[in-house]
């Protein structure tokens, strides 16, 4: 995030001022006709066969890269004058977040210790009690029939509370569990100035959507309220549940979980072990901790100018006759 | 040493030139214009007259002349003594002698006074056209061929010049006499200066070679340049410069004398700063600290040893060796180099083994 700017040009306050960049070109005009009429000046010598061998070669190139880097710096100042827009990250003041956890039956696979279900809920409290105390938080179970077990609020004993009771149920349907956490950020309660918190909804998922909705419709909707869906493919590849005496294959679905999280601007993650599955958590607490906002950068660029200037000084003062 | 000549060397700019010209030392920022020497003050000729140049090759021509000749014929110098062919012979020419002691008429042959034919190569390549001490050294080279040149006016002698420039010789024929010697002076002085990076890729070692080719009566030879090959830093003197074969080549059959022109700066490099150098001739061109007294030292600790192997490489090829100097008399040096010439010529012009002196 910290480095967009460098790739491609940013916004700016003031465009008009982006004029001076026609300087620019002269001065390179400038610097290469200097340097034709240069072969003018200086003195005659004839003995240079000896002289060249005698005495150090001073490197050309050194010299045009001095150059080289001033002109950077002079662009990175006029770009500062333009006064550039940035993306910046701000810690979020107050934010709604939806923690979606899958309880079907696959949840009881025990490729992750002690089995799927208990490690997810012990990493989702520890996630809960992490975030800032003012935002609300709402837990969602996702099965065939998904709901609200908790309300948003800052309560977090009561969301602990909510995250503990999970039981096992059938079926998973992940459009529908979309739809109930989009109706939960909605239930979120209204600040003083009559805005809503933004809204953000972490889903973590084991397994196949077997029922209900098309996932991605639902994402297309979340992405209209403009409400980023924050994916974790939970689970390994080769876990497996017995169900009904039946062995059933109950492999993460990475690709749909990941188009969601694209889908909506978010991120998705894969968590094959309980320690991995706290790490996407404390990531996804700091990516929810902060938003971005578009500021002036100017500093940044003149940060940037004063870099090439200092290299292209030091060049230039290694270039002089005197070490001082 | 009262028998040098007392004449001053030339002082200060001429006196018709602006307030700001510096002379010949403003050929360190751009090519002369002109000669920075007038005619009237290459040589003092009156002053000259008293020394001669030694001449020990034997010489071919068809005058009579004041040198050695080489063939038979009506002279001075008494050669062998041989056998009187009647009706062929002069009686006024018997050896009675040699008639009485070997009871047979013998007549003494002489032989012949030849002329001698002078031929200099004057070396007017970009580099010559550079001086810091009042005189270029292309003039200087010229003041040193006129000095030369009036030591051996002697009867019927003649004085030919070969001007070598970047891209062709320009030959000046021999003529005798002074008022030809004049002419050829002011030729040289007065030939167009070859600009900077002039097209063309003569060399010392090439204008000998053609030397050789064209001008084949025995003679003496004089070379007057700065034996500075463009480019070369060989300092070894037991490697030979390009030119060393062809001046070997020149004195198998002449009398060759040369003469190196120096400059007091190409010796002593100068101190000017932070400086922009570039050679007149190559494209080399760089920056250097000339403040820095190490690389001054090292610089002329190498000039030093590049002009010993000059000196070297002459004596190895059996020539007459003069360096003259820009911050100098040259006509001193000359006079001094001729004094001491009278005694080593023969030693120094030895020919190689068989051919005839």
């Amino acid at each position: 995030m910290m480095w967009t700017p460098m790739l491609g040009l940013p916004e700016f306050m003031n465009p008009g001022r982006l004029v001076v960049l026609l300087v620019l070109p002269a001065l390179i005009v400038l610097y290469v006709v200097l340097l034709r009429l240069k072969r003018n000046v200086g003195i005659r010598f004839t003995n240079t066969g000896i002289l060249a061998a005698i005495l150090p070669k001073q490197s050309r190139w050194r010299r045009h890269l001095a150059v080289a880097l001033s002109l950077c710096s002079l662009i990175a100042l006029s770009l500062a004058w333009a006064r550039p827009l940035g993306v910046e990250k701000v810690p979020r003041e107050r934010a709604t977040i939806v923690v979606v956890v899958d309880v079907s039956q696959s949840m009881l696979a025990v490729d992750v210790k002690p089995n799927r279900l208990d490690a997810a809920k012990s990493a989702a409290r520890a996630f809960v009690k992490a975030l800032p105390s003012k935002y609300n938080v709402a837990v969602v179970s996702l099965s065939a029939s998904p709901s609200i077990l908790l309300p948003p609020s800052t309560d977090r004993s009561a969301a602990d509370r909510a995250i503990s009771t999970l039981e096992p149920e059938d079926g998973t349907a992940l459009g529908d569990s979309i739809q109930v956490a989009l109706d939960a950020v909605a239930l979120a309660p209204k600040s003083a100035d009559d805005t809503v918190a933004p809204g953000l909804v972490v889903l973590l998922s084991d397994g196949q959507s077997t029922t209900g909705q098309s996932a991605l419709q639902m994402a297309d909707r979340a992405k209209q309220k403009k409400i980023p869906i924050y994916t974790i493919a939970y689970g390994t590849d080769t876990g497996y549940v017995d169900l009904d005496g039946k062995r059933e294959r109950v492999p993460p679905d990475h690709d749909t979980l990941a188009a969601i999280a694209a889908d909506t601007g978010a991120k998705s993650f894969d968590a094959e072990s309980a320690s991995e599955l706290n790490d996407v958590y404390g990531n996804i607490g700091s990516e929810v901790g902060f938003e971005e906002v578009r500021r002036e950068v100017t500093a940044r660029w003149a940060m940037y100018a004063l870099a090439f200037a200092v290299v292209a000084a030091l060049g230039a003062v290694s270039m002089a006759a005197r070490w001082p | 040493m009262s028998s040098f000549p007392n004449f001053a060397p030339p002082a200060g700019p001429p006196a018709q030139v602006a307030k700001n010209d510096v002379g010949a030392a403003a050929t360190i920022l751009a090519p002369p214009t002109g000669p920075s020497l007038p005619l009237s003050k290459l040589a003092p000729e009156a002053a000259l007259r008293r020394l001669e140049l030694t001449i020990v090759r034997r010489l071919e021509g068809f005058l009579h002349g004041d040198h050695m000749g080489l063939l038979p014929g009506a002279g001075s110098d008494t050669n062998d003594a041989r056998l009187y062919q009647p009706g062929q012979d002069d009686v006024r020419r018997m050896d009675w002698a040699v008639t009485a002691r070997t009871t047979q008429p013998h007549v003494r042959d002489t032989i012949a006074d030849r002329e001698l034919e002078v031929w200099a190569l004057l070396d007017v390549t970009p580099s010559m056209n550079w001086g810091t001490e009042g005189v270029t050294k292309r003039d200087l080279g010229i003041a040193g061929i006129a000095t030369i040149g009036f030591l051996s006016q002697r009867m019927g002698d003649r004085f030919g010049g070969m001007i070598m420039r970047q891209d062709s010789i320009k030959r000046l024929p021999a003529r005798s006499g002074r008022m030809a010697l004049y002419g050829l002076l002011r030729t040289m002085l007065t030939e167009p200066i070859v600009p900077d990076h002039a097209s063309g890729s003569m060399t010392l070692a090439a204008g000998i070679e053609q030397m050789v080719r064209t001008q084949r009566r025995r003679g003496m030879r004089v070379v007057v340049s700065d034996f500075l090959t463009p480019g070369d830093h060989e300092l070894d003197p037991n490697i030979e410069p390009d030119w060393e074969r062809s001046l070997r080549r020149l004195a198998v059959r002449n009398q060759v004398l040369c003469i190196e022109v120096v400059d007091s700066h190409e010796i002593d490099f100068p101190d000017v700063g932070d400086m922009l150098i570039r050679d007149p001739e190559s494209d080399f061109s760089r920056y250097v600290n000339t403040s820095d007294p190490g690389a001054r030292a090292r610089m002329n600790a190498a000039s030093a040893a590049q002009r010993e192997r000059v000196k070297i490489a002459m004596r190895r090829a059996g020539v007459g060796h003069i360096q003259l100097r820009t911050d100098r008399d040259w006509v001193e040096d000359i006079a001094r180099f001729v004094l001491t010439y009278r005694r080593v010529a023969s030693m120094l012009h030895a020919p190689p083994q068989g051919v005839a002196r």
